[in-house]
């Protein structure tokens, strides 16, 4: 899903880079309202732990039948944990390592923030969200229908993103784009399978050990 | 002085990450639980053109860190870069919104 340097067209770098900054200035105020709490200030390490275990899990890849490999992206599950707009700059920030290391290009970082920070992390949750308002109406847990959602979301989104970074290579036309979106789309949907378990599973066991990290209960309508 | 056992959990997760990653590199790679295999996005390109042109793929940057090859090490690396760049950017917004918090009491 990191869109390598030279891929892309110029006009898609700009607006894809403008995207990401205004949506990444959207975040960093809509932040304040949870730093504005005394004790939030203890939530910076943890934060900074799950960023940790996202860039660890990126480095992981596990075979996918068909001579490709998949591995977490986390959009969706950092959305779950905490928060929309926190999801978007952990991934902003775990993508600009990534590229340090050639993980993804320096120049596309707005082109895959948008894909995996904005429709993994702002769009997942809100899929989450909707796939929760059905769950709610059952008697299904709390520890049971979020970890559920997180994964059927994740998947969603993770096709998604796959769905509008083809569309995205396809407008450099270096490759045709319904071959592109297909090629996408079609590989995702496998790769999906394991982003939705892994990210299920995260918060499954999150909810186990400290549930007090998920601070969008309230958000996700579930507290 | 910095208050080490507000601090101790989350030091001690850092820990185990670094070390769970490590052996899933180690034993994910030997027992081929883990892949080479390219990526989605890479399989879709070398589906459609080639992997040698994926990996003439022209950049305009070179990676900063790409010269690193070894995996245990460019892990952790990235891990601990990834830490401080989110603590500190995560400690800037705190830090203004507290600011501001006061400003307007």
């Amino acid at each position: 899903m990191h869109i390598p340097d030279g891929l892309l067209d110029p006009v898609t770098i700009i607006v894809l880079w403008i995207v990401a900054v205004f949506i990444l200035v959207i975040a960093f105020w809509r932040l304040n309202k949870l730093f504005q709490e005394e004790e939030s200030e203890k939530l910076i390490p943890y934060i900074g732990v799950l960023a940790a275990t996202i860039f660890a899990f990126q480095f992981v890849n596990y075979p996918v039948p068909g001579g490709t490999s998949g591995h977490l992206v986390g959009g969706t599950l950092v959305g779950v944990i905490l928060g929309p707009w926190a999801a978007v700059i952990v991934l902003f920030m775990v993508l600009v390592v990534q590229s340090l290391f050639g993980d993804g290009g320096i120049t596309a970082l707005g082109a895959n923030t948008f894909n995996m920070g904005v429709i993994g992390g702002i769009g997942g949750f809100y899929i989450v969200k909707a796939i929760l308002w059905i769950f709610n109406k059952t008697e299904i847990k709390k520890e049971i229908k979020v970890p559920i959602a997180t994964a059927i979301g994740s998947y969603i989104a993770i096709v998604l993103a796959a769905f509008i970074c083809g569309i995205e290579i396809g407008i450099g036309g270096i490759i045709p784009m319904e071959i592109a979106v297909a090629a996408m789309v079609f590989w995702h949907l496998l790769i999906g399978i394991g982003e939705a378990i892994i990210s299920g599973l995260i918060v499954w066991f999150v909810y186990k050990t400290k549930p007090e990290l998920i601070i969008t209960e309230k958000m996700l309508g579930v507290a | 002085m910095v208050d080490w056992e507000r601090y101790k959990w989350p030091i001690i997760s850092i820990i185990v990450i670094i070390g769970v990653l490590m052996l899933m590199i180690a034993i994910g790679f030997t027992l081929g639980i883990l892949s080479e295999d390219p990526d989605g996005l890479e399989r879709a390109l070398i589906d459609i053109r080639s992997e040698e042109w994926l990996e003439g793929l022209g950049s305009a940057w070179e990676p900063i860190l790409g010269w690193i090859d070894n995996d245990y090490i460019a892990g952790i690396i990235g891990i601990l870069l990834t830490i401080a760049l989110i603590i500190a950017v995560f400690s800037l917004i705190s830090h203004i919104s507290k600011k501001m918090k006061s400003k307007n009491e």
